[in-house]
């Protein structure tokens, strides 16, 4: 079988065993606890008997990690599943720490703070295998700069599709084809050397679509959302909140699930997984990611390419494509004027099996061939709706890079709608290799092509000018011409940046920027860097601060991906130079909270699987990020839960371990535990918790802060409301079906400690005790507590694990 | 300007702790930790061991100078012969800067430029304090002088102190008199 049959089948293996793969928060945990038919909780239960209607599809998006799912709710979390499935013990051939663990002398590895590690910076990244997991941070970038391929399809394919049970037409048919391309895909790159991929994507989007046109960069763009008077920036942090939304009801839902267990021991076990990325922080990562916006200053959401499809019940054929061609480039919806419109097009005829006659469509697909040129396909569908029940048919996974707005979307209409139906489609095999087909087809021969054709043609007439001598002297002539004229109206006059803040499509700049941008999406890293990296300066020198930032961050993505010869501290220090620049663009010059995010985010990644002192900086880039408040509470707490993972994959030399940093890494998880406690995310809190403690008992001395009075209170304090969190989560849910009153009253003593000053109490509740003898695995080497400070109600609690 | 000192043994247990405020500028030299900077103190200490034993192997001298940084908290340390380690952790404003609630004020880093901007900044907005003090700009010659006096002062101390034939190894100093030593040593330099 073909691999992407796998993907696509992926979740049904999964789903037969759903607690041990799918869901790592509470691995093999029997459902028989007592269940409400509550819509949000219901098709959790495959063994409760309630009613068959709340079964429906449901809280589904919500679901992700939950204990158990019916099969065909869980297709719809192929990425969450992918992500997890990979049991912890399985070969990982993708873990960061042990590739460049292995790598690195132990000599090096002693000089840790001076930039340790060198050997780590030799090699691509791509090569130690780092990005082969689907949840892991390299390959979530890398699959996230992929050349967008726009459909703008006909009303008769639409409808065509509409039969086949897809409202959204053609586009939402090929969305998850796009996301794995069938096979190896060869890519030849600046100097023609051939490389081939097996993980190639792309990514469809819908012609028309604007509503991830960044407002930013104006021109009669208007944003569906807001208004155009609305700050850019405030758009930009909307989409940084919305993914935030997307995690946290993921983790409620968790939370949710969990009260409807008896068997808390089994989730509190669990530590943090160090070599599996967390899911909900890769699920953070990919909407972060697919909700990259349609801006102005980078080119990798504009349209490689756009899919003009029309099909064969259609009575104009040839007219249609011509139309639906012009509409692509001067119609309501043709993109923004900075979107370069000379993208390729690539023309389909969607066959309809059952009513068409194929004769007729071959004889048309020849006259398309002859009218448009060899970017044509003839896509032969189905044009029934596939039920489960068909020997034939095969889920249609949901698309991995659905944006946050999409998925929030899907959960709200879930929560609200009682006659939710199922999102899952089913599609006819005959009908997804057909599609594969074409996919691959379409990449292989024409989209692939056609970039390197570009590339190639804007490295030749206008990045290769610009490297040479005269490049540079050319643009210092620009910059300072000759004349009595003031400075300010030569760089407005000679500059090819536009008053309404962009570069038009066919200036030097945004062709360069283009071809940095394919080199990217194709691989070429060093070609990409070096474009980059010459337009860094150039759009400084216009004080194009968007484009400078973008640039800034690419180049550094691209150098930290790339192998290089330089010494790595000279690299660690040109790629902080890099990160500053771009930080310090987005955040204070552009006020851009996506950018910025992004751009750390993902440089902080990129450092940590780099290893040695690269861990070092990307925490201290973390520790910037929480610093400069770009997040909100659900990102703090992932990212100090991601720091505590970063310092526990440095690994240190010698029998004593010199140069790790272990009571770092606790430190972060007892901080990432502070963090999900206060917004009452006791599974999460529990797992910082173990790991801190596994992790302080790694220690030589195996104490931890034991001997540190109030550190050690504070653990145990953390410990016993994580434990408590979770027995009332249980008991509440066993008493009232919503307890919010309940979680308000949490809330406030949470507020009130968070501000600081107030006693650290444990709050008075009469659920405090009850469920004696469940021992959670709480607590077990916390420090005998002091006593000091605490009042009577720390009392009953601390004989439950003293 | 907070401190928090703490001798560490070798088995990163505390063998002292004390808090004190910066007695310069007119300080009072009492600490204003925040409750909650109190246990956080704790950690960020011990969490800078792993640090502090990164450093001790490439650095010749017993002073390693500020070695760590968590938000707004540096780490100065101190080698012992025994393997004790004498750790300050100097808050340099007396503002909120505490773990995941730190203010955004300060730039991260060794970029001295930045630090002093920011210290500068952050100064201004508190009460009294110049940017010329000594707890203002952890990373400057003065206040590196300053705690090496401290902890050169207070390493007599120590070593008379554990002379004591009732002290074993890693055991708690309980000494009233090292206490006031300290203290009186805090006050003289920091």
């Amino acid at each position: 079988m073909q691999p992407h049959d796998d993907a696509i089948k992926a979740p049904s293996p999964t789903v037969q065993s759903p607690p041990m793969a799918a869901s790592p928060v509470m691995p093999g945990r029997a459902m028989a606890g007592p269940q409400k038919p509550r819509p949000g909780a219901s098709s959790m239960l495959l063994t409760t008997t309630h009613d068959p209607l709340s079964q429906s599809e449901f809280a589904l998006p919500v679901r992700t990690n939950s204990a158990s799912r019916r099969p065909q709710s869980a297709s719809l979390f192929r990425s969450t599943l992918l992500s997890n499935a990979t049991p912890p013990g399985s070969p990982r051939s993708a873990s960061p720490a042990s590739t460049i663990r292995s790598a690195r002398s132990p000599a090096r590895a002693l000089t840790g703070s001076i930039f340790a590690g060198t050997a780590g910076f030799r090699a691509s990244l791509l090569d130690t295998g780092a990005g082969e997991n689907p949840g892991d941070p390299l390959n979530l970038i890398l699959k996230s700069f992929v050349p967008h391929v726009a459909i703008h399809a006909s009303q008769d394919v639409d409808e065509l599709v509409n039969l086949k049970g897809f409202q959204k037409g053609l586009w939402e048919l090929l969305r998850p084809f796009g996301e794995r391309v069938t096979g190896k895909v060869n890519v030849r790159d600046s100097n023609g050397v051939s490389k081939s991929w097996e993980d190639f994507s792309v990514r469809f989007s819908k012609f028309g679509d604007r509503s991830n046109i960044s407002i930013d960069t104006g021109l009669g763009v208007t944003s569906p959302i807001l208004d155009k008077g609305e700050a850019a920036g405030s758009m930009d942090e909307f989409r940084v909140r919305q993914v935030e939304q997307v995690v946290e009801r993921h983790l409620s839902f968790a939370e949710e699930a969990y009260r409807g267990t008896v068997e808390p021991q089994t989730p509190t076990r669990a530590g943090l997984d160090i070599e599996a990325t967390s899911p909900y922080y890769a699920l953070y990562l990919r909407r972060l990611l697919s909700g990259m916006p349609l801006a102005s200053h980078e080119s990798f959401t504009h349209p490689v390419a756009c899919v003009i499809a029309i099909s064969s019940r259609n009575p104009n054929p040839i007219e249609a494509l011509h139309r639906l061609y012009s509409e692509t480039t001067d119609g309501d919806k043709r993109y923004p004027v900075w979107v370069d419109g000379d993208y390729l097009r690539y023309y389909v005829l969607v066959h309809d099996e059952e009513n068409s006659d194929i004769t007729k469509s071959m004889a048309l697909f020849e006259q398309m061939k002859r009218n448009f040129g060899l970017h044509c396909h003839l896509l032969r569908l189905r044009s029934s709706e596939s039920a489960e029940t068909d020997d034939d048919s095969i889920p249609l996974p949901r698309s991995d890079w659905m944006t946050a707005a999409e998925e929030l979307a899907d959960i709200e209409e879930s929560d609200t709608r009682e006659d939710f139906e199922d999102p899952t489609r089913h599609i006819f095999e005959s009908d997804a290799t057909a599609i594969r087909t074409f996919v691959r087809e379409m990449v292989t021969q024409s989209i692939i092509p056609t970039m390197e054709r570009n590339i190639a043609v804007w490295n030749d007439q206008v990045a290769s000018r610009r490297r040479g001598i005269s490049g540079r002297f050319m643009s210092l002539s620009k910059r300072f011409t000759f004349g009595g004229s003031s400075r300010s109206s030569t760089t407005s006059s000679s500059s090819n940046y536009d008053m309404a803040g962009f570069y038009r499509p066919e200036s030097p700049e945004a062709i360069m920027r283009r071809l940095a941008d394919f080199a990217f999406m194709l691989r070429d890293w060093k070609l990409a860097m070096s474009t980059y990296d010459l337009l860094r300066s150039d759009f400084q020198n216009d004080k194009a601060w968007r484009y400078h930032a973008a640039a800034n961050e690419m180049a550094a993505l691209a150098l930290l991906i790339m192998p290089q010869s330089m010494s790595s501290k000279t690299r660690i220090e040109t790629i902080n130079t890099l990160l500053e620049n771009a930080f310090y663009s987005y955040q204070t010059r552009c006020n851009s909270v996506y950018g910025s995010t992004r751009c750390i985010i993902l440089a902080l990644e990129l450092l940590r699987l780099r290893g040695g002192s690269g861990i070092d900086e990307a925490v201290r880039w973390g520790i910037r990020v929480l610093e400069s408040r770009l997040m909100g509470n659900i990102g703090d707490a992932l990212l100090k839960e991601r720091m505590a993972i970063c310092y526990a994959s440095k690994t240190g030399a010698g029998s004593q371990l010199w140069g790790s940093r272990r009571r770092k890494s606790a430190l972060w998880s007892v901080l990432g535990a502070e963090a999900w406690m206060s917004q009452h995310k006791y599974i999460q809190a529990q797992k910082c918790l173990n790991e801190a403690r596994k992790m302080y008992s790694l220690l030589p001395g195996e104490c931890g802060v034991q001997n540190f009075a109030v550190a050690s209170d504070f653990l145990a304090y953390l410990n016993a409301q994580a434990k408590e969190g979770l027995q009332v989560d249980l008991i509440q849910f066993e008493e009232d079906d919503e307890g919010e009153g309940h979680v308000d009253e949490e809330n406030e003593m949470f507020e009130g400690a968070d501000n600081g000053n107030s006693e650290r109490r444990p709050r008075k509740t009469s659920l405090i005790n009850p469920i004696g003898g469940s021992t959670t695995g709480l607590g077990l080497e916390t420090a005998p507590l002091q006593g000091q400070g605490r009042d009577e109600t720390a009392g009953p609690k601390q004989d439950g694990f003293g | 300007m907070s401190y928090y000192f703490a001798i560490i043994g070798t088995q990163d247990n505390p063998l002292f702790e004390y808090e004190f405020g910066t007695s310069k500028q007119g300080g009072d030299g009492q600490p204003r930790f925040t409750e909650q900077a109190r246990h956080l103190n704790q950690f960020i200490l011990h969490s800078s061991l792993d640090i502090v034993e990164e450093v001790q192997w490439t650095n010749g001298q017993l002073y390693l100078k500020v070695l760590d940084k968590f938000f707004n908290n540096y780490i100065s340390c101190f080698m012992t012969g025994s393997g004790a380690k004498f750790l300050l952790l100097h808050q340099p404003t007396a503002g909120p800067g505490s773990g995941g609630s730190a203010a955004a004020a300060s730039g991260l880093g060794g970029a001295s430029s930045s630090i002093s901007a920011s210290a500068s900044a952050s100064s201004s907005s508190s009460s009294s304090r110049n940017s010329t003090s000594i707890g203002a700009n952890p990373t400057s010659p003065q206040t590196e002088e300053a705690i090496k006096n401290f902890f050169a002062e207070v390493y007599e101390n120590y070593t008379k102190a554990i002379m004591s034939p009732f002290y074993k190894v890693n055991m708690e100093i309980r000494s009233p008199v090292f206490r006031q030593r300290v203290a009186a040593a805090g006050r003289k330099y920091l």
